[in-house]
């Protein structure tokens, strides 16, 4: 990789501006753009939790299929991929909302339940996009540490801290940190939550749900189609492997989608998008369950490979590790794009020590480990 | 005009009411929730319905589209902006037919996304949204969802944007928009007629945003027209918004752009939802962009069948408006909804609903010459029918 370091440290500064870098997969702009590695050969990705392997045959037939519809605005399909994915859950349209992404849902949550006096509440880190979309409109964020050590959310914290706030995102399992919490602490907090606060929402982003093996990890769409005040984000970019089509819902209460639908509809989501999510969202659950599993055996691997040289990972529950490296995470990045693999972006205020990394195959992975081995061999110029 | 802003915003109101209202927002081409949300799929399923409600291409963006998209099926699992080729090879694109920097072009999911994030952009309590009325809704739409104030600025005798009139209300505005051709209407002005409105905005308005929608942009051939790009690329508070969703054929694949003054990029740059362009539309765009020559013949298919189905209203005693689009907009002497109900039942979708000419006007798409040829036999017999409409007409 001939990228300078020159290049890297100004794109870094420029990201670094704040302690909410940017969104899902900012790493294109750290890394100054990934077209000039392409072109040195691929590059190994594990800088943005996808799925290795796409969304499967199946679904790029369904892609192909839509091609005579390319030319048409696709506002019926859309309707009829909100009612596929909603009977997928046993529900109506109603408690659907689709969009580009769950990019989309994240912000329009934001947009409608936030306010000037009304601030957003979240756990530092988290994913950025509700801050970035809440910094964007000038309302207020009030942000909450982790718990040391563990990384997990600080519920008391955040309870603590969600009183009178206009929208509490809670990402769950949390990323970039990979951490999980189980359904009974997830309820409880809610409903603590609801009673202490009862003109909060809460947004319960799922994007890494198919991943979780955590013992009494689950889904709060049963809560959230009983109250509107609970609205749960999922994603066909992650497991699904449909990052590139730009496909995610929305699950809860018909007046809290009605409310979301009346901000902002799907009138952004390709047929493309659409084709494969009415494939998707139908597919056999065997499907899922299979990719579960590949990413659950290649995170075990790299997980013990880390652990077994005294780098220490949290608790992954996605198909990513967040690994304390002992070292900037911005000297590991530099150091193993260097080698060909891309690993993830600064998460403040865990850049100086941890480095997010995504799952990929378990040939990719053993690969990876090879390259993390060389550059953690090398002593950290930044040592303290 | 006699129309009032009351009974305006009723129905806008109405339409809003809509189930999927969302939608509209920040796309075009609301019929096909409205009109074809029911009759599609079945309708659909025997291939004999004729779309022509909502401006589409029939022909959809091209086999060398189509293949490029095939192409990045082995990097759909990645993130738009992990692809070999990344959203910065359209800006590039862009950037070298327009003769821009990249930095004054600005990309989104459809150029709704675009027309969404103006306002949001410029618009504010104390700056309205001007519009010509008539237009494409989707910033009055956004506005009224605001709570923001919007001056309707009624067309000329001929359904054209009233110049006059919309620099005088744009005095004080936050944004004014300027849809050339405007749609629904069809109608266009020629380049010296919109330097000349951009001008005297600049200076009864100078902090006042200038958009000028170029969605028909590549289905028009008055010789007169000449795209405000260069004009924008060069002055302050002015940008242009393109899409792919018409002359290019790409409605389903939602993307679309904007050229202007690199402030006025930046600001409505700020808004826009991060990598809404999917990976594959991506290479849509960018192979669509490299084949000028099939744009020059859509335009040509497009005239002659606009051509051909504005004579053979013509020939029925109903006159349309000029039109430099890929639709036109028809004085049938009679309500648009009953005759866009009679033409459904004969498996054509017409043009929704257009106040204050709802009880004059249909507006209709160019579908192929052939589904047009086929159009036309219903528009016969349904205009024919003098039960649909209070009226007499002509034949």
């Amino acid at each position: 990789m001939s990228l300078s370091r020159r290049q890297f440290v100004q794109t870094l500064s420029a990201g670094a501006a704040g302690a909410w870098i940017g969104a899902r997969g900012r790493e294109a702009s750290i890394f100054g753009g990934l077209e000039g590695l392409h072109a040195q050969g691929d590059p190994l990705i594990l800088a943005s939790n996808e799925n290795p392997l796409g969304p499967g045959q199946a679904v790029l037939n369904a892609v192909r299929g839509s091609f005579s519809e390319a030319g048409r605005y696709p506002f019926a399909t859309a309707a009829d991929v909100t009612r596929a994915i909603a009977e997928s859950h046993k529900l109506k349209p109603q408690n659907v909302l689709i969009g580009s992404g769950s990019t989309q849902i994240l912000r329009t949550s934001t947009h409608v339940f936030t306010s000037k006096t009304r601030p957003l509440v979240a756990c530092i880190p988290a994913y950025e996009e509700c801050a970035d979309y809440a910094r964007l409109m000038g309302h207020p964020i009030s942000t909450v540490a982790l718990t040391p050590g563990s990384l997990t959310m600080d519920l008391d914290a955040l309870l603590g801290a969600s009183k009178g706030g206009g929208l509490v995102f809670y990402c769950n399992p949390n990323n970039p940190v990979a951490t999980g919490v189980d359904a009974k602490g997830t309820r409880d907090f809610i409903t603590a939550l609801l009673k202490a606060s009862p003109d909060t929402t809460i947004l319960v982003d799922e994007a890494y749900f198919e991943y979780a093996t955590m013992p009494g990890y689950e889904t709060m769409i049963p809560l959230a189609v009983d109250n509107p005040r609970v609205v749960v984000a999922r994603t066909f970019s992650k497991a699904y492997g449909m990052a590139g089509l730009r496909l995610g819902y929305a699950v809860g209460h018909p007046d809290a989608i009605k409310k979301m639908g009346d901000w902002d509809g799907n009138g952004t989501v390709s047929v493309l998008a659409l084709a494969a999510g009415m494939v998707a969202a139908t597919q056999d659950p065997s499907i899922i369950a299979a990719e579960s599993r590949r990413n659950t055996e290649a995170r075990s691997f790299t997980a013990k490979w880390f652990s077994d040289r005294g780098y220490t990972p949290t608790d992954s529950q996605t198909n990513f590790l967040f690994v304390d490296i002992k070292r900037p995470c911005r000297e590991f990045r530099e150091a193993c794009a260097k080698h060909g693999v891309m690993v993830g972006r600064d998460f403040p205020p865990y850049e100086k020590s941890h480095c997010r990394i995504s799952i990929s195959t378990l040939a990719d992975m053993q690969r990876a480990v090879q390259v993390f081995e060389k550059v953690l061999a090398q002593p950290s110029a930044a040592a303290a | 005009m006699s129309l009032t802003r009351r009974r305006l915003f009723e129905r806008l109101g109405s339409v809003a009411a809509f189930p999927m209202s969302g939608e509209a927002v920040a796309a075009r081409g609301r019929e096909a929730a409205e009109a074809e949300g029911v009759a599609l799929t079945a309708a659909a399923q025997n291939g004999s319905t004729i779309r022509i409600a909502s401006n589409e291409n029939p022909l959809g963006p091209g086999q060398h589209v189509l293949d490029a998209i095939v192409g990045r099926f082995p990097e759909v699992g990645r993130y738009p902006f992990n692809a070999k080729q990344p959203e910065a090879a359209i800006v590039s694109a862009l950037a070298s037919m327009h003769s821009v920097a990249n930095n004054r072009i600005s990309l989104s999911a459809g150029s709704g996304e675009l027309l969404v994030n103006a306002v949001r952009a410029f618009c504010t309590a104390d700056r309205p949204l001007v519009t010509a009325w008539p237009s494409f809704e989707a910033p009055v739409t956004t506005a009224n969802k605001m709570g923001l104030p919007v001056k309707m600025v009624e067309l000329d005798g001929e359904l054209r944007i009233d110049i006059a009139k919309l620099v005088e209300a744009s005095k004080g505005a936050g944004l004014v928009f300027f849809c050339n051709p405007n749609n629904p209407t069809g109608t266009v002005h020629g380049a010296a007629a919109v330097a000349d409105f951009v001008k005297q905005v600049r200076a009864a308005s100078p902090n006042t945003v200038i958009l000028i929608d170029e969605a028909y942009h590549e289905y028009v051939t008055n010789p007169s027209y000449q795209s405000a790009i260069a004009l924008a690329a060069e002055t302050p508070n002015v940008f242009v918004t393109r899409t792919f969703s018409k002359a290019y054929g790409m409605a389903g694949l939602r993307i679309g752009y904007a050229v202007g003054h690199t402030e006025t990029i930046a600001e409505v740059n700020r808004y826009r939802m991060p990598f809404s362009i999917g990976l594959p539309n991506i290479a849509a765009a960018v192979t669509g962009l490299g084949n000028p020559r099939h744009i020059e013949s859509e335009r040509a298919r497009n005239t002659a069948v606009r051509d051909f189905t504005t004579k053979a209203f013509q020939e029925m005693g109903y006159s349309a408006t000029a039109s430099e689009t890929n639709f036109i907009f028809v004085d049938l002497k009679a309500p648009a909804a009953p005759f866009r109900d009679a033409c459904r039942e004969h498996g054509v979708l017409v043009g929704r609903d257009f106040p204050p000419y709802e009880k004059t006007h249909c507006r209709i798409s160019m579908g192929t010459m052939e589904e047009m040829q086929r159009a036309v036999q219903v528009f016969r017999k349904v205009l024919g029918n003098t039960t649909i409409a209070a009226g007499q007409h002509g034949r």
